[in-house]
């Protein structure tokens, strides 16, 4: 596997031509360059990058979102939502960054 | 945003599990689980520690974990020593390891992955179980029957067509009726 053990991301990576229709689950660091609907659940960071699409609910310990997320998203530490993110649905986590450029439609609880 | 690594590869590692449909037109690597279907325009290969429970349609499969389900690949197959695989294999090409398990029935030769792509095809009605979604009330509500069949009441035979149907009536009609009907 010479070809992904110099991707900086993390040990699951789906490839921005992969589509899956289900529910992904893991225990490890998820990188999303393709397109997801369904349901994801990971004990780590889910990464989604530029032109990825995930149309799922969405459980994680901590999300960075670069793509497309349609779902509501349940994450344990922190929400980061990048310059070029698209967020649609309810965002759930003690923590919560929006950068300059992004774009978000859906409500925020931060349990305050 | 791809175009300097010209062929990406996923993968799904140890600690991660898929249940539903993959597809996708690049390489995948499995060293974690996935249950249900995959289709891929290149390679699957499914490593040590991990499997695949699926109807798998590849263009190339090298096995070196568990596979359990029918697989159609349009180049080739490979099982490596430590493959565990259950189904049938359809493909050109075809080769075992020593050490590697296999049970299941193979196909080789061209035109055998067309030929069963073509068959899968026709009876694929049957999707495999689908993981919950984003839109399953909307789904569920399209879904409810949206006219509830009429009440059978005497209204009935007018709107029936007049024309009669011999075949549906012997079909539903009691023996001596049947009997009637096959003498007129």
């Amino acid at each position: 596997m010479a070809k992904d053990k110099d991707r900086p991301m993390g040990n699951t990576v789906i490839g921005s031509s992969i589509v899956i229709d289900g529910e992904i689950t893991g225990e490890e660091p998820l990188t999303i360059l393709g397109t997801v609907k369904g349901k994801i659940v990971v004990a780590q960071n889910l990464t989604v990058e530029p032109g990825a699409t995930v149309e799922a609910n969405v459980e994680a310990q901590s999300l960075t979102v670069s793509g497309r997320v349609t779902g509501n998203v349940t994450v344990r530490e922190r929400v980061e939502l990048r310059s070029d993110a698209k967020m649609v649905g309810d965002v759930k986590s003690p923590r919560v960054v929006i950068a300059d450029g992004a774009s978000f439609k859906g409500n925020v609880d931060m349990d305050v | 945003m791809a175009d300097k690594d010209v062929r990406e590869t996923t993968v799904i590692g140890a600690e991660t599990r898929i249940s539903g449909e993959v597809r996708g037109d690049e390489d995948l690597v499995v060293r974690g689980r996935i249950d249900g279907r995959v289709q891929l325009t290149e390679t699957l290969t499914v490593e040590a520690g991990g499997v695949v429970q699926a109807d798998i349609e590849v263009k190339n499969l090298v096995v070196s974990g568990v596979v359990v389900g029918n697989v159609v690949a349009s180049a080739s197959v490979k099982l490596l020593a430590k493959a565990r695989v259950i189904g049938d294999v359809t493909a050109p090409r075809f080769t075992m390891e020593e050490g590697a398990a296999y049970k299941g029935r193979v196909e080789m030769g061209e035109g055998e992955a067309a030929r069963a792509l073509e068959k899968r095809a026709s009876r694929s009605v049957e999707t495999p179980r689908q993981a919950p979604r984003l839109a399953a009330p909307a789904r569920a509500a399209a879904a409810a029957p949206r006219h509830a069949a009429p009440p059978r009441v005497a209204a009935a035979p007018v709107a029936r067509p007049a024309l009669p149907r011999p075949e549906t009536a012997a079909g539903v009609a009691p023996a001596w009726a049947k009997k009637k009907l096959r003498r007129r």
